[in-house]
């Protein structure tokens, strides 16, 4: 009975007072020390988990060292380092499985989306703006790959990859259907059919000829590809159409780069097409299927955007940890104090849940509209929940560069607004519901009362 | 509840001043935002800055100066209560809070300056409030006693040494105008507090910037180090204990923090109620679309009743502990209403607002900011529980 306060609290710590129990008891008691990272690792099928582990590597290795730069000065930054470095890496040929990409076959069977949003998490747990510089890349050769078009999937998306895959080149496509007056119209169903579009293809000897503009384009500066939506001209959304526009083709040109609050180090850009010629071999798909791809790549890349929100909000989380765990209040670190571990704790808690809900919309085969819409919204809202957490709990060193996780809270507003804004992703899950039968059956006829 | 030194101030008189505040908004600030800079272009600050001193917006120590008495914290703050200094500062928040928070900063370090005004034969113009250490402002036991641990002691000291006192400390996160002449410095006087008005050009004294920043950019911000600096027993502010003056500077920097808060959100919510009806989307201008009537309907309702709570702020009367509940409730509360609104007012812009064009990021930015800055809301959470538990007078 002699024992100190420190030394019966010792012994009540569930790992030794553990000891008291019979050996059946023991084994049916987990008290590994072991990071959540690692035991939700472990939950994944294996060829997810080995990406999970490559890409925390990856991310802390090459993007960590450059991520506040590229965020500070994006104008200087050159991207095409790190892109050949990811496309070695294989981080670039995640959407198909061997001969032509890197993603591991059986975890591709139980979810074609469940690696490479693994994968993005951890990039943007280290930056936003980086990891958006990789990932568009994902979004812009999409199109090629879900268009159902095997043409194309064999003139453009194989040798491309084959490119990065093995002599990993730092080549990227990038993906445009947003329009100056039609950016929630080309992501949802009612606006879509009143959108105001002012890229137009008209058909031509051999081929189109694509004018107008489109705006915000992720990556495009980067770019040596697009997928670029138009409609037919005099026609509307019904017509849209992909075609694959190449840099360096006449008539097409870069306009305005925005000058973005988070995210820098990936630009947002302006495209510009006067009387550019596509030649027929370039149409993605079937002519008038564009509207219907572009909601297939959406449903397949919100969970992503999703992960890449859940990065964001882990790596303030991370830094904010890590400050607890340096800075002194008095006598104590602030990490001994009570209500610095259950504000952490809450923030892990909302990481916990966001990171379930994309991890469970990507696993099954393929990704639909409702459940990617669900984890999209969910993941950007946590994340920016969980980043202003971060920066509230550091005081005044919240807001500081310094520290990163301001520029990880800048990064993850962005989430809530683009793959469509967090309202339209509402409306889009409650589209793919409305005639579902919550009691049971799915019937397509609502009921006459 | 207004003071008994208090005068009722009337409507027209509140008209005045925001009159004032807008005027100077429209004239002066505008301008900085007519070309592409995210935080304005900040080289035509110092002339904002000096037809704000010169208009009287701004308050200063030094009595000649339009703005020493119904500036900003003026010497009439406490004759007329708060409501002037908050109706300035939500005002001219509107159009740019680093600009609002600038004047804020040197109107508050003015404020508590002025009873040097007796003692000095001549007062600095510009001036900064040095309070702070660390990341957070003191707490409960700290306050009342500078050197109690609860959960730190107050390192700056001011010892006495001759006819006058050597001041040695750190002191962090210290806002400001730029060509700041001297800082108003709370420090350990043995177990007391005092203040005491410190040049800066001291030889002693260190400033370094503490580097980029998410927002308040128009706003100098420092960390400041004492190095044995002395002063003579004139440049003592207080009168054997600056406790009240503590807790003074606390209170109005909540106050102030909070109508700022409160402008930023007005400006936000008009900017996204002219947007709405501007932007088609859906076949409609987007105000139609019940998804945008609820972020925005939202973001007002929250800034009102923000407003509210910042208003309902009138006496200036920091004698006891107690008083700092309110504008310390205030400061939290408010913040998170007002960010909420300005987040949400954002997301009705859709994608350009996030772009720097349309200032509605810079506001979010500036938001953050202060929710963080000067008592997050964990600190705040906790010392309004300690003052009621501990009752203190
Ligand atoms: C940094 C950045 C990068 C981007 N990258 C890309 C890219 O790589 N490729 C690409 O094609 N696009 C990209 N986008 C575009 C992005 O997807 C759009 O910004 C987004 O879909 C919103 O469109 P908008 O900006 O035009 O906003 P708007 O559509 O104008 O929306 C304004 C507001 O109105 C609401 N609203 C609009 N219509 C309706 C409706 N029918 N019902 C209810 N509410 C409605 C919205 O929810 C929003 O609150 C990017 C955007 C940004 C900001």
């Amino acid at each position: 009975m002699n024992q100190t306060l420190q030394e019966r609290i010792e012994l009540l710590k569930p790992k030794n007072a553990a000891k008291s129990l019979n050996v059946l008891g023991r084994m049916l008691m987990d008290n590994r020390e072991m990071s959540l990272w690692e035991r939700d690792t472990r939950t994944l099928p294996r060829g997810a988990r080995r990406w999970r582990r490559r890409a925390l590597e990856f991310a802390r290795e090459h993007i960590r060292p450059l991520a506040a730069r590229a965020d500070l000065n994006p104008y200087d930054f050159d991207p095409k380092p790190l892109l050949a470095k990811a496309a070695r890496e294989g981080l670039q040929t995640l959407l198909v499985t061997p001969p032509i990409g890197r993603a591991y076959t059986l975890a591709y069977l139980r979810g074609i989306s469940l690696q490479t949003a693994v994968v993005a998490e951890e990039l943007a747990t280290e930056c936003g703006g980086l990891a958006l510089l990789l990932l568009a890349h994902n979004l812009g050769i999409a199109p090629l790959a879900l268009s159902g078009d095997l043409a194309a999937f064999f003139r453009h998306f194989v040798p491309y990859y084959l490119k990065l895959k093995f002599l990993g080149k730092s080549d990227t496509m990038a993906f445009a259907i947003t329009e100056p007056e039609a950016g929630s119209d080309v992501e949802d169903t009612e606006g879509g059919a009143r959108a105001r579009l002012v890229t137009t293809a008209r058909p031509t000897a051999g081929g189109f000829i694509l004018n107008g503009r489109k705006c915000f384009i992720s990556g495009a500066r980067a770019a040596d590809k697009f997928t670029v939506f138009a409609k037919i001209e005099a026609e509307g959304l019904d017509s849209w159409s992909c075609f694959l526009v190449e840099k360096g083709m006449k008539g097409f040109s870069l306009g305005r780069r925005e000058r973005k609050m988070g995210q820098r180090a990936c630009d947002a850009s302006e495209l510009i097409f006067e009387d550019v010629f596509i030649p027929g071999k370039n149409l993605v798909g079937k002519l008038r299927s564009g509207w219907a791809n572009n909601r297939n790549v959406l449903n397949y890349s919100r969970p992503v955007v999703g992960a890449m929100a859940l990065g964001h909000g882990r790596g303030a989380f991370e830094r904010c940890l890590e400050f607890c765990r340096a800075t002194r209040l008095g006598p104590r670190l602030l990490i001994e104090y009570q209500d610095v571990r259950l504000e952490l704790a809450d923030m892990m808690i909302s990481l916990w849940a966001a990171r379930s809900m994309v991890w469970q919309s990507c696993r099954q085969f393929r990704c639909y509209q409702s459940a990617s819409a669900a984890a999209k919204v969910f993941a950007s809202d946590t994340a920016y929940k969980v980043c202003n957490q971060a920066m509230e709990l550091m005081g005044d060193h919240g807001y500081l560069h310094l520290h990163g996780v301001e520029r990880a809270w800048r990064d993850s507003r962005l989430t809530q607004i683009y793959e469509g804004t967090n309202e339209i992703n509402r409306l889009a899950l409650f589209e793919h519901q409305m005639t579902t039968d919550f009691n049971g059956e799915r019937s397509s006829e609502t009921e006459q009362i | 509840m207004p003071s008994e030194t208090q005068r009722e101030i009337g409507a027209e008189e509140l008209h005045r001043y925001r009159d004032l505040a807008r005027r100077f908004a429209k004239r002066s600030l505008e301008p900085l935002f007519a070309a592409d800079y995210p935080d304005g272009n900040l080289a035509f600050l110092p002339q904002a800055v000096e037809i704000a001193f010169s208009t009287g917006i701004v308050a200063s120590p030094e009595p000649s100066m339009p703005g020493n008495v119904y500036g900003i914290w003026g010497s009439a703050t406490d004759e007329l209560g708060m409501t002037p200094s908050l109706l300035l500062l939500s005002t001219i928040a509107e159009t740019c809070a680093g600009i609002a928070f600038c004047f804020h900063a040197q109107g508050l370090a003015s404020n508590l300056a002025l009873p040097a005004n007796r003692e000095l034969a001549r007062s600095p113009a510009r001036v900064a409030l040095c309070l702070q250490e660390g990341f957070s402002p003191p707490y409960l036991g700290t306050i009342n006693e500078p050197d109690h641990e609860a959960p730190v002691r107050i390192s700056t000291s001011a010892t006495v040494d001759g006819q006058g006192y050597i001041i040695d400390g750190k002191k962090s996160f210290v806002y400001s105008l730029d060509g700041v002449e001297a800082y108003v410095v709370f420090a350990r006087v043995g177990e007391k507090w005092g203040a005491f008005l410190v040049p800066a050009n001291d030889s002693g004294v260190v400033r370094s910037d503490v580097g980029p920043r998410t927002g308040l950019r128009a706003c100098r911000l420092e960390n400041v180090e004492f190095n044995r600096v002395r002063v003579n027993r004139a440049a003592r502010i207080d009168e054997g204990g600056a406790r009240e003056l503590v807790l003074r500077a606390l209170g109005l920097n909540w106050a102030g923090m909070s109508a700022i808060a409160v402008g930023i959100a007005r400006g936000a919510v008009s900017a996204a109620r002219r947007y709405a009806a501007e932007r088609y989307q859906g076949g409609s201008r987007i105000e139609n679309h019940a998804a945008v009537k609820l972020l925005i309907g939202g973001a007002q309702a929250a800034a009102e009743a923000a407003e509210l709570s910042v208003f309902s702020l009138t006496a200036c009367d920091f004698t006891k502990v107690r008083t700092l509940v309110k504008p310390a409730a205030t400061k939290m509360t408010v913040l998170d209403l007002c960010a909420r609104a300005v987040t949400d007012s954002l997301q009705a812009f859709g994608g350009y607002g996030y772009m720097e064009d349309f200032g509605m990021e810079k506001r979010l930015r500036d938001i953050t900011v202060l929710k963080s800055a000067a008592g997050s809301p964990r600190y705040l959470r906790q010392l309004i529980y300690d003052i009621e538990r501990d009752d203190v007078e």
